[in-house]
């Protein structure tokens, strides 16, 4: 079976260690075109990412702990709050002649993007509670080997969770984010 | 409000699902999503330019 080759029991782990490989891709993405473009996130563009970030804990404790319902819980209410604040800003700027927030990627603003990518997460957690056989007897609050797809999942997330936290704060300071930020914060010039 | 605070409480459940607690980790992804909330209400409360 494939998932061995993984280093992971279950074809479903895999599937949820490549969905967290997805989700810090997303907020990897979001953090390079910040930096190369240097277009700085707006307030609700930063809780979009807070949301992404909410879903891929979720299913990092699939990943780290086994598939659990209340695991997907957690990733499924954090996709469903990623819709809200994504959908808020397409609704923000979808009057005629409203040129959106930022530059677009592949013809769609990134808050289209996100609205997009939370309902396709939404699809891929509902289908995947179908499917995950789980057992109540790997319920316990014991960690496992994640297998090496999950270790580069996990990893990967934390590090870009560091690095969103360092830049937010660069950006923002202390305090809230204004609604169309040109500049650090914390950084002259 | 501190816009980095979610992040901050994201990264701190993060670690702790690493770490190996389970339950402290789902605990502080609860205090992350309940500011997420009150940072909802905070920046999304303001009429829209369109008419529903």
């Amino acid at each position: 079976m494939i998932h061995h080759l993984f280093g992971l029991r279950r074809w479903t782990d895999c599937l949820n260690a490549l969905a967290l490989l997805g989700i810090s891709g997303v907020l990897w993405f979001a953090f390079a075109w910040q930096i190369v473009l240097h277009e700085l996130p707006c307030p609700l563009c930063l809780l979009q990412r807070v949301a992404f970030a909410m879903a891929g804990i979720g299913l990092m404790l699939n990943v780290c702990f086994g598939s659990r319902p209340a695991h997907y819980g957690i990733a499924l209410l954090s996709a469903l709050a990623g819709m809200v604040s994504s959908a808020r800003q397409v609704l923000l700027h979808i009057a005629p002649g409203d040129p959106g927030f930022g530059s677009p990627f592949l013809g769609l603003h990134f808050y289209t993007w996100a609205l997009i990518a939370f309902f396709a997460l939404g699809l891929f957690l509902g289908g995947l509670l179908l499917l995950d056989q789980m057992k109540l007897k790997e319920a316990a609050d014991v960690p496992r080997a994640p297998g090496w797809l999950g270790k580069l999942a996990v990893y990967s997330f934390l590090a870009i969770l560091l690095v969103t936290v360092i830049s937010t704060l660069l950006e923002c300071g202390f305090g809230p984010c204004p609604d169309d930020p040109t500049n650090y914060l914390w950084l002259p010039g | 409000m501190i816009m980095m605070l979610p992040f901050l409480t994201a990264v701190i459940s993060a670690w702790f699902t690493w770490r190996g607690h389970r339950g402290t980790a789902m605990v502080w992804w609860g205090i992350t999503a309940a500011i997420y909330v009150a940072w909802c209400f905070y920046h999304m409360t303001s009429s829209l330019n369109i008419s529903l």
